[in-house]
């Protein structure tokens, strides 16, 4: 990326004082906004975590007690799992469905609003919502899905309560309602491909399947970069639905981090220290992989 | 004056006055103390009895009450809300929340110095220390007032009261009357109630009979649970607020259900599906496919609007004990609000006998007074069903209550229950591996 | 809705017409996209349809699709929900104004992000990035007590304020006005334009597609918002339709034909707006500006 600022011969006095403010300035309503709600409460609960604590005001110190307690329980192992399995799981899917969705609404001469309209649907509803559709139609015995499924034979499968099909379940409810996010930024991303370019690789003799791959994918990194880095973090804060979906059961098949921290938060035995300290792990995760996912992106960016 | 320093003397100073921020921030450390408030009000005994100049003086201003709903309970409450404004002026504002974030919210708002001037709550423990004592103004015979029993979970390490029990649940089997006449099955008087096995046993025949779904159906909840465990003389809490747990009578209890669970004569989904999370098979109840349903009196409103057969409460089943499973709402002040005197005061009015008449009979509650108790409540409908619940509450044994010394302790055992429960019915432990884990458990949190 | 119609002209089978028939990839692929529709779609349609349905009925095996009797009575309940008309023009004004906020102050950190160059850019950007990442449920706590410290508690701008600066919102408008040319911005300077200028008149319209995504999320962000507003709002007048719903999910006896009426009512004003700003969206996209 070209800076607009270095170009520039440097010139001291008041107008290159408030141009070097500029930037600023403009970052000031964002970020004071991130610092007051945002910043400061999440450094408050980091200190937290070394402390234990049932009711959010007494506090006893434990130094590392919290996060040795979390690495060592069995429970948490679960949880890890589950929370990677999942997060690959979402990513992978979602990010080639949803380009494969992108690719055919852009090539698409009819219908392509209607169409984005109602993929996208399910973006707009309520994690509660979606939760209460799911549940009934995974229901074994009182489904629509497994009452589908009948028609054609096959036998009642339990989507909701057998941990061979839990996990699926969930990543499928939530590309189910993701999907459509995605693809609209992927389109978006398509459309600022320049249409003169596809001209020439046709004219070279590129098309169908070779142009996609050979044109438009490699064009479309900077945006499928976008899509990764939100899926991962989307995947990793999934807990809503789940929740109201499953519960994180049976017996903890669907539990995810986000739950886990929930579950210590909220449910008692209420444990705040606990908590933090596993969003503190969570944090350190996501962040992480989005650093490493942003600065991978950014070198293969010409910049 | 940074203009003149060098870019790293600069960039040094910078980051001192940072760093200083963040420590002052760290260090505006959690303390042991609680954050107090400005201003302390003055409090004297009261008696309930303010007189007419003190009344007057409270006039227009405003308490917050924080409150959860059970569903037909709202409008009652805000009913005698009303009526409280028109009496003495002073405005009630009333607060609803959702039961799941009832103790969060409060939680958030005593760190914050701003908690609601009075709460109805269910963990009433949580708060002994921040609630109103409330001896000092109705006097130390106001507890005699209600039902022995009813308020030990609003009882302080010494003795005082520090909250009013506005409410009481009792757990009990919901029958389907219509599918045990079709199945020609007799269902049991309130004077000679049935055996555990006897009722498993009518549940699975009318089963057959009349080809429902299941045979038998419980609230996904260690409270209820605890109901079974009482009926076979054992408990999670125990006399005096030890670990009352056996784990040979608890199997005794439990193994039945775990069976029919695992034969899916009980709707094994729901148990499994719902994670942990609480579940109730209302709905499975409501499409006839199950006829015997072990819930409690809260359900009486809902049903008696909503059910399109013929249901009716029983008493709950025997085997060693008789009687059902308490529960209960109670009501606190705090004691850092804005205006504590007035929310005593508020307190006692809303327990007043006509007051609690009228909540009770509006929305199927049980009375904690014992002059309420002992005339009856009028209810507009379903009286029978309600007083073969008040029946069994005089059938609770007493062991029943002594979950309510130990709030915390009993809270974390029943989830641990329910949890431990849905394992066994997927396969991954069995029952007498579990209880004895469980009771190993509810050492670590019984209070001292 | 002219190309529709044209296009669809140019693709009729009739040979009159003089358009080419169409490929069967291209067959293949809007059949693919019909299939994906319904199975976006039925799930959502048959929600609608259970919500008109009594409790009874609910618990059905095998379920019922089409209700055996209408029970409006559902949506006249939920709708006499205490204080509902209050709920919904609550979530109306907070969503309105907060994604009003949220464009205003993110595209204006996006720009600053995307097309200078200052000390702690990087570091400030990976900070937002960051900020994605923290559950609420664990800062739940510290963060009342500084709304609290505010003043900011039961109050229209605690509800508005702080959920405005999306870390999401400054990410995807970054990442657009990355691909806006520098030339366009280095020509305005030249002809002697001020910044705030060049971000209004420039920055701001060819950002259109981007701006035009994130008013669509940050409506469905701040519509369905639950926990803020349960944590910012003490007072029922100050509730939004989420807190409602989940007071009438978490009664002892759950009245599910309610809560499914007042989701199906929840769900309808985004799906309005969503579609009134379809045409907004599509034009956004489709002027591709100085590409």
């Amino acid at each position: 990326m070209k800076t607009l600022e270095r170009a520039k011969a440097p010139r001291r006095g008041l107008r290159s004082r408030r141009r070097r403010l500029i930037p600023y300035l403009f970052l000031l309503p964002n970020m004071a906004i991130f610092g007051l709600f945002t910043i400061f409460p999440a450094l408050r609960g980091f200190w937290i975590s070394f402390f234990d604590s049932t009711d959010g005001r007494h506090f006893k110190y434990v130094g590392t007690g919290n996060y040795k307690e979390i690495f060592s329980d069995q429970a948490v192992l679960n949880v890890a799992s589950n929370t990677a399995r999942y997060v690959i799981g979402y990513v992978i899917s979602s990010v080639v469905i949803s380009i494969a969705i992108a690719l055919m609404l852009n090539a698409q001469t009819w219908g392509k609003t209607i169409f984005r309209s109602v993929i996208f649907l399910p973006v707009l509803l309520s994690p509660v919502v979606i939760g209460l559709i799911w549940a009934n139609l995974l229901d074994r015995k009182r489904g629509g899905i497994n009452a589908l499924l009948a028609i054609v034979g096959v036998g009642k499968v339990p989507w909701l309560v057998d941990s061979k099909y839990t996990m699926w379940a969930v990543i499928f409810v939530g590309l189910w309602t993701h999907v459509g996010f995605f693809t609209v930024i992927l389109l978006a991303g398509l459309q600022g491909i320049d249409k003169n370019i596809y001209e020439a690789a046709s004219l070279d003799g590129a098309h169908g399947w070779n142009l996609v791959r050979t044109i438009t994918l490699p064009l479309l990194k900077p945006t499928t970069l976008v899509v990764v880095i939100l899926a991962t973090i989307q995947g990793f804060q999934s807990f809503d639905f789940i929740y109201t979906l499953t519960g994180g059961g049976p017996v903890g098949a669907t539990t995810l981090i986000v739950q886990y921290i929930y579950d210590s938060a909220f449910q008692t035995p209420i444990r705040y220290g606990l908590a933090s300290a596993a969003a503190v792990i969570l944090f350190f995760i996501i962040f992480s992989i989005t650093i490493l996912n942003y600065l991978i992106g950014r070198s293969r960016d010409a910049l | 004056m940074l203009r003149n320093l060098s870019k790293v003397r600069k960039a040094g100073v910078i980051a001192a006055v940072a760093a200083s921020l963040l420590g002052a921030t760290l260090m505006a450390t959690p303390s042991l103390a609680s954050t107090a408030t400005k201003h302390t009000p003055v409090l004297k005994p009261d008696n309930a009895n303010p007189g007419a100049a003190r009344l007057a003086g409270w006039k227009g201003k405003t308490i917050n009450y924080l409150y959860f709903t059970d569903g037909p309970d709202e409008k009652y409450t805000r009913d005698l809300v009303a009526q409280f404004t028109q009496q003495t002026g002073i405005n009630v504002n009333l607060q609803i929340i959702p039961f799941a974030n009832l103790d969060s919210t409060l939680a958030a708002r005593l760190a914050a110095g701003n908690p609601p001037d009075l709460a109805r709550v269910a963990s009433p423990q949580l708060y002994v220390n921040d609630a109103l004592n409330l001896d000092q103004y109705f006097g130390a015979n106001y507890r005699k007032e209600f039902l022995p029993g009813s308020y030990t979970a609003v009882l302080d390490k010494n003795g005082g009261l520090f909250g009013v029990p506005s409410d009481l649940t009792m757990n009990g089997p919901l029958i389907n009357v219509d599918l045990f006449k079709k199945a020609g099955v007799p269902l049991p008087s309130t004077t000679k109630p049935w055996t555990w096995t006897e009722m498993l046993a009518a549940a699975k025949k009318v089963q057959a009979a009349t080809k429902t779904d299941y045979a038998f159906a419980i609230d996904k909840s260690g409270h209820r649970l605890s109901t079974v465990l009482s009926q076979y003389g054992t408990n999670l809490i125990g006399a005096g607020g030890t670990n009352g747990l056996d784990v040979a009578k608890a199997t005794k209890a439990l193994q039945p259900l775990v069976d029919m669970y695992v034969a899916d004569q009980a709707p094994k989904d729901l148990w499994l599906g719902s994670g942990a999370k609480y579940a109730a098979p209302l709905d499975i109840f409501y499409a006839q496919q199950v006829p015997v349903y072990l819930s409690g009196n809260w359900q009486v409103a809902a049903l008696a609007a909503n059910a399109k057969f013929n249901w009716a409460a029983a008493p709950n089943p025997c085997d060693v004990a008789c009687g059902g499973f308490p529960g209960g709402k109670f009501e606190i002040a705090f004691k850092k609000s804005a205006n504590p005197v007035i929310a005593a005061y508020f307190l006692n009015w809303l327990n007043k006998p006509a007051e609690q008449n009228y909540m009770d009979q509006g929305s199927f509650w049980m009375p904690t007074r014992v002059d309420l108790a002992n005339a009856g409540i009028k209810y507009p409908s379903n009286a029978a069903d309600m007083n073969v619940f008040i029946a069994d509450s005089a059938r609770t044994p007493d062991l029943a209550y002594a979950k309510d010394a130990q709030g915390a302790a009993f809270s974390n055992a029943a989830n641990a229950l329910r949890d431990g429960l849905t394992s066994v019915i997927a396969g991954k432990t069995t029952l007498t591996a579990m209880l004895t884990d469980l009771k190993t458990k509810i050492d670590g949190w019984i209070v001292k | 809705m002219k190309n529709i119609v044209a296009s669809a002209n140019k693709n009729k089978w009739s040979s009159m017409s003089g358009g080419k028939p169409p490929t069967t990839w291209a067959v293949l692929r809007t059949l693919i996209l019909i299939w994906l529709v319904l199975i976006i779609v039925l799930p959502v349609i048959w929600i609608v349809l259970a919500s008109f349905k009594d409790l009874p009925e609910l618990g059905q095996k095998p379920p019922t699709l089409i209700p055996h009797a209408w029970h409006i009575s559902n949506y006249s309940q939920a709708l006499q929900t205490y204080g509902f008309a209050t709920f919904l023009r609550n979530s109306i004004f907070v969503t309105a104004s907060a994604t009003l906020l949220t464009l205003i102050i993110n595209s204006m950190a996006a720009f600053a992000f995307a097309k200078y160059n200052f000390r702690g850019r990087e570091g400030l950007f990976i900070m937002t990035l960051a900020m994605l990442m923290i559950p609420l449920q664990v800062i739940l706590i510290p963060i009342y007590q500084v709304i609290t410290k505010l003043h900011m508690v039961n109050t229209f701008w605690g509800l508005i304020i702080p959920a405005a600066a999306t870390p999401t919102g400054v990410f995807i408008l970054r990442q657009y006005m990355l691909t806006i040319p520098d030339e366009i911005i280095e020509s305005a300077r030249i002809d002697g334009a001020g910044d705030f200028r060049i971000f209004l008149r420039i920055i701001i319209p060819l950002a259109k597609p981007a701006l035009a995504v994130v008013t669509i999320f940050s409506i469905m962000w701040r519509w369905n918002d639950f926990l803020w507003p349960l944590i910012v709002a003490q007072d029922s007048k100050f509730y939004t339709l989420p807190v409602a719903l989940a007071i009438l999910n978490g009664e002892l006896s759950v009245p599910y034909n309610l809560v499914l009426a007042m989701s199906v009512l929840s769900l309808l004003p985004v799906i309005i707006m969503f579609v009134f700003m379809q045409r907004q969206i599509a034009q956004g996209i489709a002027q591709t500006g100085l590409k």
